[in-house]
């Protein structure tokens, strides 16, 4: 990366310039088309690999399993079985469903995550676009999901799924305060919502022992308090383990999307999974320095990948949450809420603003 | 150590009644004595039967009523309430209440006994004897739309009950969405949902998230075992059966019920040597089942296949390996037989007496990481200490038994309160906790397991200093078994559930006619309305999951 003056070159900008369209309107909806396609199908791409392959490799590690091991190497092509499986399933629509609504709901989910994502610094130059409220935009989109999870609860005509809807609501609203709160507390020392700004303030060195040796000023070794309280908060707003109560399989048989099978349910479950890499890009945004290496030494890898092992890292933490914790229920999920997270999270808020108006 | 307590309560507190001190204190009640080989039976008029429960209840100390057998008999019907004390299992007590033929109406025990509720509507429902004062006497095994009585004499076996799904009344069908003045939600869980363990079907009344009323419905997987058993012989036509009743493995210990009804009716003494292997077998297969009940209660309470799900999978393995040397099957093991067990310990002995004690060795660790991932966790406690509470009263009124009634603080154990096996002879203690909650019936079922690896580990040091020539494993039993006529046994045995009883009456041929099975999953899950009312729809999945029931044994 090249930073200018005006902050990063942009990939849409990029792609214009490679393709001979310039700097004008062309070339700025031409080059933004492509580098969303492209980044939405790395998404995507990786959704594929983590949902049929990596989450059943991940979770037979963790309970003494093999997994799928026959079909291609290391049982990777279970993707394409799967694909093919789940997309020649019948979808069947149950009577007395809301149509529109309740087919809405599952393109929503994905899509929402999916626009989290135009603002995320991936490292190597790829981000779609680094708006001065980038923060607010993908906190934004990614609530859209709670709007889903609820149209498809209740669009669904099943008492299980409304269920499932109602807790899905209760609980995002349960999280996603604590969980800004605490992403706020990190804006309090970038003094920017900018994507691009805050990755490049955690560029600046914490604790300098050779230049090689540098341990950079990341969120989560400054204020590691807000790091746990955000990794928790954001378990509970992509409804994993020990928060997956919306689902609940053993309870109410799989909450809004009980009654959604063949391409519906695909979506659902990719909208599912998108959110966790959203959380995860989140998390390495605000807390982990973005795409940038831990050490100085370790730059000669590129940024993308050093972006791709943070966003894996906690899929593999939620994947171990789901492996080894119990759910907890739905009255202690908001207890948990309301009058712990929120409380800490704006203690949080509080003393790191004492501190960054002393100190700072 | 406290397989001596039995014997120290009867002398220190328990009172021992004779029969006629019973008799005595019934007075006018009885109309006549019957003689069952476990306990005197008085017969009493069916207008009576209130009375003379809440006598033996309150007067003498009978507050455990374990089966109610109802059957047809030449000229009358008749209610056997058998009753015995969670003090002390060996004091028995048949209360016996004859009904007209032309008019078979008696007394409820429900006001006295709760878990009269469901055994009369058992009794109602396959024989057909009416319970006046009965809360809701209604069919409770088979559809409500049968016609007759299947236990009764005159019912035509040939006769087809195909009763179309229309003519029934759809216990899913019903709408409730146009109930705007409603505060509650009906929801149907199950028959087919992923937490009910089979085909179970609750029907729930929900106030928001939290359950105002269920009512389980039963009898989605009934199979005529009763009536099965009545046509099979007692040698070995019968035998098979009980793997099939609760079949999470836990199958010697349903054989072994039969064996020690059909045992005692029959009178035949099993060689010692074949007690200690029964015994071993048992304990195996009680290791087998808890491992599944703990597994499958993560199971409900984690929400997915997990970690702990798998690792208890994992022993259970391990002990059905030890089991399929032993009997040669892995599930149904047919491997008692009347007077013994139907072959010897597999050969080379050595192999096998290592392969336990291998497993044995190994166990400890492993329950050891259970407790971490279990009970040690902090939001498995938070979920299930103080949920499904379950106070002892309201557990004995209800007829539960085994770890059920245990994890509510009630010491009984059959094992120790009414020996049978070798059980007596050996070293170990019965697991109790008194906090009546999920938690603590999760507790017994790991402390047993380790208590069971202990008399294992003792089964096998005994098993392998028993001299060659000693190694007898069966008894000399007629190759036809013919009782007498008009004899009446209830036996019950400690299933991996809980108190597995068999009734049989004798009637001098040579298959019973009448073959009753108390299974305990049945009287157990009774209490589910009581732990769960006013709980969170989570904390009621948890508690059936914690109640460990088999619906094959529920069902039967």
């Amino acid at each position: 990366m090249t930073p200018l003056q005006q902050g990063p070159i942009l990939l849409p900008e990029r792609i214009a310039n490679l393709i001979g369209l310039g700097d004008g309107l062309l070339g700025q909806v031409v080059g933004g088309l492509i580098a969303a396609f492209l980044i939405a199908n790395i998404m995507l791409a990786m959704t594929a690999v983590a949902g049929p392959w990596a989450k059943r490799k991940i979770t037979a590690a963790f309970t003494d399993r093999i997994a799928v091991n026959r079909i291609g190497p290391f049982g990777l092509f279970i993707i394409i079985a799967d694909a093919v499986r789940l997309l020649s399933k019948e979808l069947i629509v149950p009577e007395g469903v809301d149509r529109p609504a309740w087919d809405l709901a599952p393109i929503i989910l994905p899509a929402s995550a999916l626009l989290g994502f135009a603002v995320i610094p991936m490292g190597s130059g790829i981000q779609l676009a680094d708006p001065e409220t980038g923060l607010v935009f993908a906190f934004a989109v990614a609530s859209i999901a709670s709007l889903s999870l609820v149209m498809g609860g209740y669009a669904s005509n099943n008492k299980y799924s409304l269920m499932g809807g109602l807790r899905a609501v209760a609980q995002n609203i349960a999280y996603e305060i604590p969980l800004i709160v605490t992403a706020a507390s990190v804006v309090i020392f970038t003094g920017t919502l900018q994507m691009s700004e805050i990755v490049a303030v955690q560029r600046e060195a914490l604790i300098s022992i050779t230049p090689a040796l540098t341990i950079p000023q990341w969120f989560a070794f400054v204020n590691p308090f807000a790091f746990v309280l955000f990794l928790v908060a954001n378990m509970a707003e992509v409804g994993r383990n020990p928060f997956d109560i919306p689902e609940a399989p053993t309870e109410i048989v799989a909450g809004y999307q009980t009654e959604y099978s063949s391409v519906y349910f695909v979506l659902f479950y990719l909208g599912e999974f998108l959110h966790i890499f959203l959380g995860g890009a989140l998390i390495a945004t605000l807390f982990l320095g973005g795409p940038a290496a831990p050490i100085a030494a370790l730059e000669v890898i590129p940024g993308f990948v050093w972006f791709l092992i943070k966003i894996w890292a906690v899929f593999l933490l939620t994947q171990w949450a789901r492996s080894a914790i119990p759910r907890v229920r739905i009255d202690q999920l908001l207890d948990i809420g309301w009058k712990g997270m929120l409380v800490l999270s704006f203690a949080n808020l509080v003393l790191t603003a004492i501190i960054v108006g002393v100190i700072v | 150590m406290s397989l001596e307590r039995p014997k120290d309560r009867d002398s220190a507190g328990v009172q021992r009644h004779s029969a006629d001190e019973i008799a005595d204190l019934l007075g006018d009640l009885v109309i006549g004595r019957e003689e069952h080989i476990n306990a005197p039976g008085y017969v009493i008029p069916p207008d009576a039967v209130q009375e003379t429960l809440s006598l033996l209840k309150n007067e003498a100390g009978f507050d455990h009523l374990s089966c109610v057998t109802a059957e047809e008999r030449a000229d009358r019907y008749e209610s056997i309430y058998h009753l015995k004390k969670f003090d002390d299992a060996t004091q028995e007590v048949s209360v016996v209440v004859p009904t007209a033929k032309d008019n078979p109406v008696s007394q409820s025990a429900e006001p006295v006994f709760r878990t009269a509720d469901w055994h009369e509507r058992e009794a109602y429902d396959l024989v057909g004897i009416d319970y006046e004062g009965h809360p809701d006497l209604r069919r409770i095994l088979l559809p409500d739309t049968w016609q007759g009585h299947p236990l009764s004499m005159d019912y035509d076996q040939e006769r087809p009950q195909v009763v179309s799904l229309r003519e029934g009344a759809n216990p899913l069908q019903e709408d409730h969405r146009d109930d705007q003045d409603s505060e509650t939600m009906y929801l149907n869980i199950g028959p087919h949902h992923p937490a009910t363990h089979g085909v179970l079907h609750l029907k729930a009344t929900l106030d928001g998230e939290q359950v105002a009323d269920v009512d389980p419905d039963i009898g989605y997987l009934h199979r005529c075992e009763e009536q099965m058993c009545q046509n099979g012989t007692y040698r070995y036509q019968i035998m098979p059966y009980p793997d099939r009743w609760d079949y999470i493995s836990a199958g010697l210990l349903n054989e072994w019920a039969y064996a020690r009804a059909a045992e005692d009716l029959a009178d035949i003494e099993v060689p010692e040597y074949a007690q200690v292997i029964r015994t071993m077998g048992a304990e195996l297969c009680r290791i087998a089942a808890h491992m599944l009940a703990v597994a499958t209660f993560a199971l409900d309470v984690y929400g997915d296949f997990t970690a702990i799900f798998m690792y208890g999978i994992r022993e259970r393995e391990k002990v059905q390996n030890i089991l399929e040397d032993l009997t040669g099957q892995r599930l149904m093991f047919n491997y008692f037989r009347l007077g013994g067990v139907v072959w010897d310990l597999p050969e080379p002995r050595d192999e096998f007496f290592d392969k336990t004690r291998d497993f044995l060795e190994e166990l400890p660790e492993a329950l050891e990481e259970f407790h971490d991932l279990i009970t040690g966790n902090e939001i498995l406690q938070a979920r299930t200490i103080g949920t499904g509470v379950l106070p002892p009263e309201v557990a004995k009124s209800y007829g539960a038994t085994g770890p059920v009634l245990r994890g509510s603080g009630v010491d009984y154990d059959l094992r120790r309160d009414d020996p049978y096996g070798y059980y007596e002879n050996l070293d170990w203690d019965v697991c109790v906790e008194d906090g009546c909650d999920n938690f603590s019936r999760l507790l017994v079922r790991m402390n047993e397991v380790e208590e069971s690896a202990k008399i294992i580990e003792q089964c096998v040091d005994i098993l392998e200093d028993w001299p060659e020539d000693e190694r007898n494993i069966q008894a000399n039993v007629p190759r036809t078994l013919r009782p007498d006529d008009d004899t009446e046994i209830y036996r019950a045995v400690e299933g991996a559930k809980g108190e597995l009883g068999i009734y049989i009456r004798a009637d001098g041929t040579e298959k019973p006619a009448r073959f009753k099975i108390r299974s305990p999953c049945f009287s157990n899950l009774q209490t589910l309305p009581e732990m769960s009312n006013g709980e969170y729809v989570p904390d009621m999945v948890a508690s059936l999951g914690s109640l460990d029931i088999v619906l094959g044994e529920v069902d039967r």
